[in-house]
């Protein structure tokens, strides 16, 4: 073996991607190979629909926290005000997060909306209005999972860039303090 | 002499976290995932308590459902509309999707209508709420789907009726002014005789 070569990373959370990528994958085939086997629109709807939600909640609750260390959820306050709230692991924490992962969580998380995009406009042009249902809400869950996933990415960057304008004043505030009680 | 060699620093438990403002320490990043599960279905049970049986926070609607979740209503949503689809001897597939497609836009008319007037609730939390409101038509619309009897199933309609308007009724003339309570609860009420409706007539 070149030591000379890089080092390229393998994912560092096999499981965690492989069911980030189960659900959403196992939701659309069975939509699209049953609309031609199954004549049953009930089954396919509560089929589809189900593996879409766990498809949601897989990626809210673990493969957002595992794969690229972000959360987000809402609260109600005691003021009865509804706020948003997100949650980040600490910068050192992010940087070495794998590169890999959080490529593959970004990008099927954006594939996934396209593809039932795609086949509600399919289903739009044979007007079938109840097969829309179906898609109106996977396309809803995966949308709210890449709005929720996006504010939080900017809140993490923000909060960072607070922190390090803060450390950086301080650090400075300090010095010429330092300085001054030396003279 | 000997200086009192300091106390080693007590491990802490949970990772480092940066500076402030972060939201509550990241215990939910890194907390296992059967714990998630846990404190999702633990959530799901307190809300339908909370909403559906008697309790002392019923009359603070903002306490009711501080932790909404969407889980519960799916389920029963999902459940009402398949119940109905069973009971239907013809035409199935509509039955089913006319019951959820009615369901659902109706929770969102209904939260339209109180924020219309001019009402104070939040919209998730509201959707949340009215989801969990059909359990108790639920259970009537699979007694009725049980059992054939006409009588029996206009009285368990308007037994599980009342209860289910009973359910909604603090959240609901709340979050409006006084004067317009009637006109955000009459129609939740007319939906649930709808709903009512469609468990008798269904064949």
């Amino acid at each position: 073996m070149d030591p000379n070569q890089p080092v390229t990373e393998n994912y560092a959370n096999p499981k965690t991607c492989f069911f980030h990528v189960l659900f959403k994958a196992a939701a659309l085939a069975f939509y699209i190979l049953s609309a031609l086997f199954i004549d049953n629109f009930v089954i396919i709807f509560v089929v589809t629909v189900l593996l879409a939600a766990l498809d949601f909640w897989v990626v809210k609750n673990v493969s957002g926290r595992i794969l690229v260390g972000l959360r987000w959820w809402n609260e109600i306050n005691d003021l009865g005000e509804s706020v948003w709230k997100f949650e980040c692991l600490d910068q050192e924490s992010l940087a070495r997060m794998n590169k890999k992962d959080s490529w593959l969580f970004w990008w099927t998380l954006y594939l996934t909306a396209v593809a039932w995009i795609v086949l509600g406009i399919f289903s739009l042009i044979r007007l079938q209005a109840d097969y829309l249902l179906v898609i109106g809400v996977c396309v809803t869950l995966s949308i709210a999972n890449i709005v929720g996933f996006t504010k939080c990415k900017k809140d993490a960057k923000k909060q960072f860039q607070q922190f390090a304008s803060q450390t950086l004043a301080s650090r400075f505030s300090s010095t010429l303090s330092s300085a001054f009680s030396v003279v | 002499s000997a200086s009192v060699p300091a106390p080693p620093p007590l491990p802490s438990s949970r990772p480092e976290i940066a500076a402030s403002g972060f939201g509550p320490a990241p215990n939910t990043l890194t907390e296992p995932v059967w714990d998630t599960v846990k404190r999702d279905l633990s959530r799901i049970i307190s809300n339908l308590k909370l909403v559906v049986f008697p309790n002392p926070y019923r009359e603070d609607p903002g306490k009711a459902l501080r932790d909404w979740d969407l889980w519960g209503p799916f389920f029963f949503i999902v459940f009402l509309g398949l119940t109905l689809s069973w009971s239907a001897s013809v035409k199935k597939s509509e039955v089913f999707a006319v019951a959820f497609g009615l369901l659902a836009a109706g929770a969102v008319i209904l939260t339209l209508n109180v924020l219309l007037l001019g009402g104070h609730i939040i919209f998730f939390q509201s959707l949340s709420l009215l989801g969990y409101c059909l359990f108790p038509l639920d259970v009537g619309a699979l007694i009725c789907m049980l059992k054939d009897n006409v009588i029996l199933k206009i009285v368990v309609v308007c037994v599980t009726l009342a209860w289910s308007s009973w359910a909604a009724y603090p959240f609901m003339s709340s979050a409006v002014n006084p004067r317009r309570k009637a006109l955000a609860l009459y129609p939740v009420f007319l939906m649930y005789v709808s709903v009512g409706f469609l468990i008798i007539a269904i064949d």
